[in-house]
């Protein structure tokens, strides 16, 4: 199967707003992407040539951005909205193993719909976790390094090696992600046990480190994470945004090649995707 | 007798008005206002009562147009000509002295000089600019002042049909140590104003996902009784979906999009066209508007949905003024007038008064032109993406504007007359730098690293990261070159950031602030030459040629010869510089009135700087990169040291303030870019305040490298003008050796000086045999990274 054979959906309503590059990150490896608004899924307020059916795409992204203005807890209220109209066709997309990536607000949304942690199941009927307000109480925009974590359980990761480390950016208010602190201990062991954990914040040496490396104060340094069979993954940091080398901030002290951090997770879908049709 | 609500918030002195109200018979409170009754005294204070600050001239202007009509003004045809004839809306004190200077500097390549200026960037694509001031709402609310400047900015550029790719914003407030009783009566403290502005902005922008490229935050004594807030915008469009702000032709339907209209921001422009007083706080705080950022991102992507599919025939965004500035001018601006239903416009309460509908400048509306043929696919993209869009007017042929409510007609006026405002000529004082400042030089430092340290320190000089980290400075993906440039977790200030705007090409916008007040505030018309020196140094220190610029005019009162005479010298100065390097300057915005009771800011003019970048994968920034590199001086330095930061932090004076050689600016330019271009340049940064030592020592921290300079070669300068002086024109280069002799072999007639080279991790600065600086790059990295954490608060 070719890179075009491969249809995405990058997802998204009113306060969405990494959606041009999240687009064009695909369509540089040849995918068959195109943006849908939320409506164009439930049908409201779009005429017939607009309407659009989820099962028809291979990969779902939810962009980062201010869905709806996050006035409440991030993610919630697109959560909701997607939840209402769109549950069972979308637990029914990751039963069937179809690839779907969260980032930044994005993975905020996949939480609060109970998409992830997913431990018992597709989708728990309450979060099961929450990215809460960063440490500092503030937005940080600031490079972040991610160490790759993962055994190969995830399919948004597997071109990676073991222990490599990326260069990917971060943008946000609530990144620090937490869970109900008397099942903590147990649901850390569930991650570690079920192949969960992807991306750990790290300094320049490869440690794990506070902050700023590690912008919002997420415990055990967390960055991004998976569902056990691997084919939903959420991350805070960006890799959109270092598709080229030439958006790392700083590249200018030198680089061996042209390509991005960010690049190689849109390449490890797109061919797990390929491989499995 | 009835006078409306809000209408008569103003009462000035005890006169009796109510004679001159009379109601009209409407089912709505209506008063027709009896002019031709009044009499020199009671026109004063109408132009009070209503809010429209109109002068006793102007309003004897209206007087005779109504004479000529045979009848009285309604009272929104009163609140119409406040609007239309503000000085923000009409620019009646500058008009001519901006016509004298920029007006004319003209270039094949600007494409429009609409609501925001239009560039050409290439064969296929435009990109567009603006920068304007939100002063005044800021003094007074700051984080919903900065958060509604972000949101007119943005739609000046949208409503050419650009998506926006860059904000920029600079920011001026009163010391932040300012002790408590020292704070003039009425206004906020500076660290308040600071913390609520950079709020608005970062919640605004961030939500709108524009990337905050540029910008700055200045402080000083004279901003305490009246912050200053610049937001700029630079967006992107493929030429073939531009669009000029007026209508297509008659027939067209006015279909009014977005926000709802509400009693915020009622008399917005004639607040900013007024000097701050101690009680704007309780008076003017309804001429705030309320920003909705969620209403605005659907409204971006709709508004640039219905351009790209090219059904529309022109737009607008509603800013000062609100309604009733916009629908006459779309329409006249084609030669056409037009009709509105004012009742057919949205509002956010009931009861809103018909001229309080016509003056709101409520946030997130833009008013499109579109043809009956093409309103079904407009109004589905609205309502696709949850965006109220109500036809509210028609284009029709005479060149007049009627307006009614509920049937009754309320207004009806010619758009000559209404949109002519006046101009005027004022008295202007023009005063010598020596007549302001005496010549007090302080005794030279026994020692120069204190001093350079205590630079770095200063609230001037210091770290923005504070600011720069709560911006989202990458979202859109394609910011190539960031406000912080260097080594992860020390980089330190660039000159400019550069985007890489368009999908399949290399080619960059590059995009900087560039002010200098202190300078200006000593010598406006050096000053002027100055800031266009600074824009240009920036833009090339990373490696683009200048290509047009947006000005912001911040001033005091121009009803003060003083004041205008700063204006006019300034002007003088920046127009002759951006007309010899032959720059446009295609959108601009001024601001007076930037006075409290107490101070008047100093003259203000700041300048978003675009320039183009041949290929972005050569930007250049402004981090040492290798030891053993050579370290090069670009440019004269003279003992020019009035306005330096050196000066204000030891307490000298001088009327001697940095000049221009423009002629040599533009060699310069010229070699530079060259050598970039050949790829001699592994950083680069521009010198400006603090001089020679702040420049050094940023490269030095932004790269996590020592370097050891020996400034004897510059001549027999004394040290603090060596190392501290301001002047213009001027780089510091890394080459590599190798590199070095065809280097120096492209700058003839220009001086270039080898200063030392990149080397350990100290700086260590001497001239001959004198030692100067002698310390570590960590301890100039601590000095300069905490200053304002320490002011702001927050942990690091």
């Amino acid at each position: 199967m070719r890179p075009e054979d491969v249809k995405i959906c990058i997802l998204r309503i009113e306060g969405t707003n990494c959606e041009d590059e999240s687009l064009l990150a695909f369509k540089r490896l040849g995918a068959n992407v195109e943006l849908v608004h939320l409506k164009q899924l439930t049908g409201q307020d779009v005429w017939d040539s607009e309407k659009r059916d989820l099962m028809d795409y291979h990969i779902l992204m939810i962009p980062g951005g201010f869905s709806s203005g996050d006035y409440v807890r991030a993610g919630a209220i697109w959560a909701a909205r997607i939840k209402s109209k769109l549950s069972s066709p979308l637990t029914e997309f990751i039963k069937e193993g179809r690839a779907v990536l969260g980032v930044c607000n994005g993975f905020q949304v996949l939480v609060e719909m109970g998409f992830l942690p997913g431990i018992d199941g597709v989708m728990s009927q309450v979060p099961q976790a929450v990215l809460t307000t960063n440490d500092s109480s503030r937005f940080e925009c600031r490079p972040t390094l991610l160490k790759y974590v993962n055994n190969f359980n995830c399919i948004f990761t597997h071109k990676l090696n073991q222990g490599q480390v990326l260069l990917v950016p971060s943008a946000h208010a609530e990144g620090k992600l937490l869970f109900p602190t008397e099942k903590a201990e147990k649901i850390y062991k569930d991650l570690e046990e079920n192949d969960q954990i992807v991306f750990k914040y790290v300094d320049q040496n490869g440690e794990y480190a506070g902050y700023p490396w590690n912008p919002n104060g997420s415990p055990r340094n967390i960055a991004g994470i998976c569902n056990p069979s691997g084919n939903v993954m959420g991350m805070m940091p960006h890799p959109e945004r270092v598709f080229h080398r030439f958006t790392h901030p700083d590249w200018t002290r030198g680089f061996s090649s042209p390509v991005g951090d960010g690049r190689i997770i849109f390449e490890s879908v797109l061919e797990s995707v390929m491989k499995k049709l | 007798m009835n006078i409306p609500t809000n209408f008569a918030l103003k009462r000035g002195p005890e006169l009796a008005l109510e004679g001159l109200y009379r109601k009209l018979d409407a089912p709505f409170p209506f008063n027709e206002i009896l002019l031709s009754e009044a009499n020199d005294e009671q026109l004063k204070a109408l132009a009070i009562e209503s809010g429209t600050g109109l002068s006793l001239d102007e309003m004897k202007a209206l007087v005779d147009y109504f004479a000529l009509q045979g009848r009285n003004p309604t009272e929104v045809e009163l609140q119409s000509i406040g609007q239309a004839w503000s000085e923000h809306c009409c620019y009646k004190s500058s008009k001519q002295i901006l016509k004298e200077f920029v007006f004319g500097i003209d270039n094949p390549q600007v494409i429009d000089r609409g609501d925001a200026g239009v560039m050409e960037f290439d064969e296929n694509n435009a990109y567009s600019l603006r920068i304007e001031s939100h002063n005044h709402p800021s003094a007074v609310e700051p984080y919903g002042g900065a958060a509604t400047g972000i949101g007119g900015i943005v739609r000046d550029v949208l409503c050419m049909g650009c998506q926006p790719i860059a904000l920029i914003d600079p920011l001026f407030f009163g010391n932040l140590d300012t002790p408590m009783d020292k704070l003039p009566k009425g206004t906020k403290h500076p660290r308040y104003l600071f913390s609520g502005v950079v709020s608005g902005i970062r919640d605004y922008g961030n939500r709108i996902g524009v990337p905050t490229l540029s910008g700055g935050v200045f402080f000083d004594e004279s901003y305490t009784g009246n912050c200053l807030v610049n937001v700029g915008c630079v967006g992107i469009a493929s030429k073939s979906h531009l669009y000029k702000n007026r209508v297509g032709g008659v027939g067209d339907n006015l279909v009014l999009v977005g926000g709802r209209t509400g009693r915020d921001g009622i008399h917005g422009v004639t607040f900013a066209s007024a000097v701050l007083t101690k009680k704007s706080e309780t008076e003017s705080r309804g001429a705030v508007q309320l920003g909705d950022p969620i209403t605005k991102e659907p409204v971006i992507h709709a508004v640039l949905e219905v351009a790209r599919r090219g059904i529309i025939s022109g737009m607008k965004d509603l800013g000062g003024g609100g309604l009733s500035c916009v629908c006459g001018e779309l329409a006249y601006a084609a030669g056409f007038g037009v009709e509105v239903q004012l009742d057919k416009v949205p509002t956010k309460e009931d009861g809103l008064l018909p001229w309080e509908i016509w003056v709101s400048e409520s946030q997130e509306r833009m008013m499109l032109a579109v043809t009956d043929e093409n309103l079904e696919e407009v109004l589905h993209v609205f309502k696709f993406n949850d965006v109220e869009a109500t036809v509210v007017g028609r284009v029709i042929p005479e060149q007049v504007a009627r307006v009614f409510f509920n049937g009754v007609k309320i207004l009806d006026m010619e758009l000559k007359f209404l949109t002519g405002g006046p101009e005027y000529c004022r008295p202007r004082e023009i005063r010598k730098p020596e007549q302001k400042v005496g010549e007090n030089p302080p005794k030279e430092p026994a020692d120069y690293t204190k001093p350079l340290l205590e630079l770095l320190a200063s609230q001037n000089i210091c770290s923005r990261d504070w600011v720069i980290r709560q911006y989202d400075h990458e979202v859109r993906g394609n910011t190539v070159l960031k406000p912080l440039q260097g080594v992860l977790g020390h980089a330190c200030h660039g000159d400019a950031s550069v985007l890489k705007p368009v999908e399949d090409s290399w080619k960059g916008l590059a995009i900087t602030t560039a002010v200098n007040p202190w300078v200006m505030a000593i010598d406006p018309y050096r000053g002027g030459k100055g800031v266009i020196d600074e824009m240009c140094r920036n833009l090339v220190a990373v490696g683009s040629r200048p290509h047009s610029f947006s000005n912001c005019l911040n001033f005091g009162n121009p009803e003060k010869p003083e004041r205008l005479g700063e204006f006019y010298e300034a002007l003088k100065g920046l127009g002759e510089a951006a007309a010899r390097l032959n720059i446009p300057t295609p959108s601009g915005n001024v601001s007076f009135y930037n006075e409290s009771e107490s101070t008047s800011v100093m003259p203000t003019a700041v300048l978003l700087g675009v320039g183009i970048h041949p290929d972005v994968r050569k930007s250049i920034t402004s981090d040492l990169k290798a030891q053993g590199n050579l370290i090069y001086l670009v440019g004269k330095t003279g003992a020019e040291m009035g306005g330096s930061a050196f000066y204000r932090l030891a307490g000298g004076t001088s009327s001697q303030v940095p000049d221009t050689d423009i002629p040599m600016l533009a060699k310069s330019m010229d070699a530079m870019l060259q050598a970039m271009g050949k790829g001699f340049v592994h950083s680069c940064h521009d010198i400006s305040d603090g001089g020679l030592g702040v420049a050094i020592s940023e490269m030095c921290i932004g790269g996590q490298l020592g370097a050891e300079l020996d400034l004897g070669a510059m001549g027999s300068l004394p040290s603090t003008s060596k190392l501290f002086a301001e002047s213009n024109t001027r780089w510091l280069g890394e080459v590599q050796p190798k590199d070095a002799s065809e280097f120096e072999s492209l700058f003839k007639e220009i001086t270039i000086t080898k200063l030392g080279e990149v080397s350990g991790s100290d700086l260590v600065i001497c001239s001959g045999e004198e030692l100067l600086v002698d310390t570590r790059i960590s301890d100039l990295e601590n000095a300069w990274r905490h200053t304002l954490w320490k002011q702001m608060g927050g942990s690091e």
